[in-house]
């Protein structure tokens, strides 16, 4: 009977454990949500699968890919939990000229030239200009999450060591790293933006630093109530950055006074993504589903639209919205494409010109350029929505057999 | 609405918020506020223990009479069964009755360990999953994101990543746990049995050892704390160690 018991309890301590650590709410691996950006009738985006993607934007025929997988990657083990894919990509890669910089998961920064990728030759081709460093410790465990920040010879990286580091982009050596900017929770999950000389960055404890570009020294800093959960957008000298505490901040360079936040009682949720600035007018969007427009000076609300999945459920607004031209251009978690413009007889009213669903979820950065829209799907798959004639072509598989 | 989001209403996503709350309480420590939690869902839980607690003190009383069933129908299995079951009767106990309490409390210990890891948040998902669980409370809000550093460790690394100071913690999982058991598990009248018993009575220990080494930290702590409450409470309740120092007869010859 004693015996039948214990054996229940070990089988009983078994299974818990492994339907804690892999049922839905638990901790989830990390996939990434890499950015799409076209260069030269080229579309980069990472996969889910850690590999560089390049596809030709005409032909939508794939130019080539890499995979970033170190031989080191970790799984997830016994657990489910969150141990990563190792080569998980959340940044968006950065083109100039014949190469592609792309940070990782794992803490690494490649440089890849786009000829040597396209003809499959062993990576790093130097003589092409590619290399690899990792930032951080080394070790791998210091993950790049947000974009990089490019300036002259110069890469701007935020690292989960709470640094920020100076890469010259020519060989990758390491020109500065900066104080470690968020001592409780020793990460950076927020991009640098480059204003003039001077890079500012937030952080999840609250304080959005000025740095010099030259040397990464402290020049100014501002300390808020609660953590910042979007990396700042500047406006003429005004930063705006959305926070953990439901609020959109507005902070004027230089000052430790905060401008004016919005909404005046909290909103619905977090302002996890970055808001974009056009004409005096903030639009940012919020984790409760709603794209709000705000008066940049004064932090009044305009106008508010709520966004919603297939079922009419409100959906949060995890991607950054877009500009191009004199349109405004917003996707929801839920896959549904808003296009408001801001120039037209709705301008003032918030009521989107055009709606589309691509039909399914998004999370990553998406990019707008000459009438269509770049969108990479948590299915691993890139969506192109043609604005001006209303379609959408067939999705383009990002998978490796593809 | 989905067993899950149920799940999450109910118990997952109480459990989560009280835990950021304390953590924001408690001096933005994460690993005080496990802790603490886990001293409250103790003694919330306090009714169930207890019941589990003299149900095995009652089976510890009862070592004596069983023993002596062995000697006398040792040779005789179905016969011992009977009698021991109709010890079992007579005396009020149900041998299963430590499991019952025990199989309660796991949907709390599950939604507690899912709390821990969703609180942690160490991956970008898991912290945009997080906004989705939260309640409108400013303080709530105002906490996250939560640091996961306490006591030189990272809550959200594995102790295997975590050097010297996780395999500690891994031995302190095992230990305490082996401890635990060895003070609650009555010693089997047949031979047999006791040295599968004695087999299990270690495997368990060494196994959440390994599963320290192989999970988050914020969990491994929970389970130390979990341990060292349940020895604490174990000791008071049944008056003393238990079955600790017991000598099993069969492990003499």
């Amino acid at each position: 009977m004693k015996n039948t018991k214990i054996i229940v309890l070990v089988v009983i301590s078994l299974f818990t454990l492994l339907l804690v650590s892999c049922a839905p709410g638990s901790a989830q691996s990390a996939g990434g949500w890499s950015g799409v950006t076209v260069h030269n009738n080229i579309i980069y985006v990472g996969s889910r699968d850690g590999r560089v993607v390049a596809i030709n934007a005409s032909t939508e025929n794939l130019e080539w890919s890499y995979s970033l997988a170190s031989a080191t990657a970790l799984t997830g083990g016994l657990s489910c939990s969150p141990t990563a894919v190792s080569a998980a990509i959340y940044t968006t890669p950065m083109v100039d000229g014949d190469l592609i910089y792309i940070g990782t998961y794992d803490g690494r920064v490649f440089a890849l030239n786009t000829s040597a990728r396209g003809k499959n030759l062993n990576f790093p081709r130097k003589t092409y200009g590619e290399w690899v460093v990792f930032v951080g410790t080394g070790a791998g465990n210091d993950a790049i999450v947000a974009d990089m920040a490019m300036k002259g010879d110069f890469i701007f990286v935020s690292c989960s060591d709470g640094r920020v580091y100076s890469l010259e982009k020519t060989f990758g050596d390491l020109i500065w790293r900066s104080e470690v900017l968020d001592e409780k929770h020793k990460k950076l999950w927020t991009s640098p933006v480059i204003h003039g000389d001077t890079l500012y960055v937030s952080t999840f404890d609250a304080h959005i630093y000025a740095l010099s570009a030259e040397t990464g020294e402290p020049e100014w800093s501002f300390k808020s109530e609660a953590g910042f959960a979007s990396s700042p957008v500047i406006y003429g000298d005004t930063i705006f950055v959305g926070s953990f505490d439901r609020h959109l901040y507005a902070v004027k360079i230089g000052s430790d006074v905060l401008e004016w936040r919005f909404p005046e009682k909290p909103a619905g949720n977090w302002f996890w993504a970055s808001p974009v600035v056009d004409e005096g007018i903030v639009y940012t969007g919020c984790l409760d589903g709603k794209l709000y427009a705000i008066e940049a000076d004064t932090g009044k609300e305009i106008w508010s639209y709520q966004t919603e999945d297939q079922n009419g459920r409100p959906s949060p607004i995890v991607s950054s919205p877009v500009l191009m031209d004199n349109l405004l251009i917003v996707v929801n978690e839920s896959g549904t494409v808003y296009v408001f413009d801001l120039a037209g007889e709705l301008a003032n009213e918030g009521v989107p010109w055009w709606t589309a669903s691509i039909g399914a979820s998004v999370r990553s950065p998406f990019c707008a350029q000459e009438g269509l829209v770049y969108i990479r799907g948590e299915d691993n798959q890139l969506y192109i929505v043609d604005i001006d004639n209303r379609q959408m072509s067939q999705p383009i598989p990002l998978t490796a057999e593809s | 609405m989905s067993f899950v989001e149920l799940w999450h209403l109910i118990i997952g996503n109480p459990i989560l918020n009280v835990l950021i709350v304390l953590s924001h309480v408690l001096f933005g420590q994460f690993g005080l506020a496990i802790i603490a939690l886990t001293i409250i869902v103790r003694l919330v839980s306090w009714p169930l223990t207890r019941r589990q607690l003299k149900s095995s003190k009652a089976m510890q009383d009862m070592q004596p009479k069983l023993q002596e069933l062995q000697k006398k129908y040792g040779k005789n299995k179905p016969k011992l069964q009977q009698e021991m079951m109709k010890l079992y009767k007579e005396a009020g106990v149900n041998p299963l009755g430590c499991l019952w309490p025990m199989l309660i409390q796991f949907p709390i210990w599950i939604a507690l360990y899912q709390a821990i890891m969703s609180a942690l948040a160490t991956t970008p998902e898991n912290l945009l999953n997080l906004a989705h669980r939260l309640y409108p409370w400013d303080i709530v809000n105002q906490a996250i994101p939560l640091s996961s550093h306490f006591l030189g460790l990272d809550l959200g690394q594995t102790a295997l990543q975590a050097g010297a100071l996780g395999l500690l913690l891994a031995i302190i999982v095992g230990g305490t746990m082996w401890i635990q058991q060895k003070m609650t598990t009555a010693p089997s009248v047949d031979p047999r049995q006791e040295s599968t018993q004695r087999m299990t009575t270690l495997m368990m220990p060494l196994m959440f050892g390994f599963f320290t080494l192989m999970f988050p930290s914020g969990l491994a702590l929970y389970w130390a704390v979990s341990n060292i409450i349940g020895i604490i409470t174990q000791y008071f309740v049944t008056g003393g160690w238990g079955y600790l120092k017991f000598r099993s007869p069969f492990s003499q010859h």
